[in-house]
């Protein structure tokens, strides 16, 4: 009969990315994310080709894990 | 001595047995008398524990919600009022006892709420930004969800104790684990939302953003749109709610539109969704299926398979597993990297399912926060 009230999850800290690829040469390049940023936004100049880049993907990774 | 010892020793034994037995029986009599009293004492105090849970997390909901509106939204004036007004409002849904007809029904309602809640936030705020709009919309959403949890659990809880009812006690008691989960995740989805990160559920529009870059769009539904593209000689109709605003759009009225209106006759509907999974499922997984692969009310997955069954069109489900936090939160890496894989399965179901000169219809579903196309 006996249940218990669950906390709050232990949140691990979320760290939330960006993903830039260049449409061109497909070099990826992961930052920070920024408020404004969204999947298909034009983004910064390709480090390998110098393309506009564009936001790929933006996801969060646990800081639990590695990489 | 050695007498006296052992007679000494026999009277304490008879009286450690009669006092465990007095003990014993005394326990029994109470736990037989007052069992029920006992255990809806102990399920008062728990459910009181998650109660308060729940009031704080609604009051917070609430709060970012209000200090959403008056920081980004530039509310002209204090949004305080008209928030408060904003949880109470009720959605009644149509009559049912007589079920011809309801579905339409269900969508006039929740399609008049849904208008009146926009326009209301857009008259709210100082600006016209429909990112802005569509966040306040949402906000407001999770914040009048929390505010009915707490307000359906009190109720019970009240009544629990009014009543004495100990079955009303101890099953809310065995619910609230649940329910507290579900509030918590509830909760952590205002932050995905305040700062405008693609969702979980996202993960179709993603996917389906990807086949829609650089194509020619156009609305085919409120909040939906649509692009023509090709793959290996196959015609692709391609849509999803119009991001990066946090919309889910009507795509059952889409492809309604698309097959009547439009005079499409497609091969296959292919539908990417994200799916609840169960307990043990990895994140990220993807199933395969058939039918419509759309949550909800329901309205959205009638119209779908009215529209398919008419033509007799197969509908293909392509799903990304995931639980119920990591679907309205922001957007875990292992359901991300899932795209490229969906993307693929998307191909192959295309290849095996339908031949060139064939037109297939690709549908998105999910809520498109920080996902355009």
């Amino acid at each position: 009969m006996m249940s218990s009230v669950p906390g709050a999850d232990k949140k691990s800290k979320l760290l939330v990315y960006t993903i830039e690829e260049c449409p061109v040469c497909g070099q990826k390049t992961k930052r920070a994310f920024s408020v404004g940023d969204y999947v298909t936004k034009e983004s910064s100049k390709c480090p390998k080709c110098s393309n506009s880049t564009r936001v790929s993907l933006v996801y969060a990774e646990s800081t639990k894990q590695s990489g | 001595m050695s007498i006296f010892t052992a007679a000494l020793q026999v009277t304490s034994s008879d009286l450690t047995t009669y006092l465990y037995i007095a003990f014993f029986g005394l326990l029994f009599i109470v736990q037989f008398a007052f069992g029920t009293r006992l255990q809806s004492y102990f399920a008062i105090n728990e459910i009181s524990r998650g109660l308060n849970k729940l009031r704080v997390m609604k009051d917070k909901a609430r709060k970012e919600a209000i200090d959403y509106l008056i920081n980004v939204g530039k509310a002209a004036a204090d949004p305080t009022q008209r928030v408060d007004q904003f949880l109470d409002y009720v959605t009644i849904m149509p009559v049912d006892i007589d079920p011809s007809g309801l579905v339409g029904k269900i969508d006039h309602v929740v399609t008049t709420n849904n208008d009146r809640v926009r326009s209301e936030v857009g008259a709210l705020l100082n600006q016209s930004n429909p990112v802005t709009i569509s966040i306040s919309e949402n906000l407001l959403e999770v914040a009048t969800s929390l505010n009915q949890i707490h307000k359906i659990v009190r109720h019970y809880y009240l009544l629990g104790k009014k009543t004495n009812s100990y079955f009303t006690l101890v099953q809310l008691q065995m619910l609230m684990p649940m329910i507290i989960q579900e509030a918590d995740a509830l909760l952590n989805a205002t932050d995905s939302f305040r700062m405008g990160q693609p969702v979980g559920d996202g993960i179709g529009p993603v996917v389906v953003s990807k086949l829609m870059a650089g194509k020619e769009k156009r609305v085919i539904a409120k909040d939906t749109v649509m692009a023509v593209t090709e793959y290996k000689g196959r015609k692709l109709y391609v849509l999803k709610a119009d991001g990066p605003m946090a919309y889910v759009g009507q795509p059952g009225m889409a492809i309604q539109k698309i097959i009547g209106e439009m005079g499409v006759k497609p091969s296959a509907i292919v539908m990417i969704d994200a799916a609840l999974k169960l307990e043990g499922e990895k994140t990220g997984e993807i199933a395969e299926g058939v039918g419509a692969a759309i949550g909800g009310i329901g309205v959205e997955k009638y119209q779908i398979e009215e529209a398919a069954t008419k033509v007799k069109v197969p509908l293909y489900a392509i799903l990304v597993k995931q639980s119920i936090l990591e679907a309205i939160t922001v957007m875990r890496k292992e359901i991300a990297e899932a795209a490229e894989k969906v993307g693929e399965v998307l191909n192959r179901v295309i290849e095996e399912k339908t031949k060139e000169g064939d037109e297939i219809v690709v549908a998105g579903i999910g809520n498109t926060l920080g996902v355009a196309q």
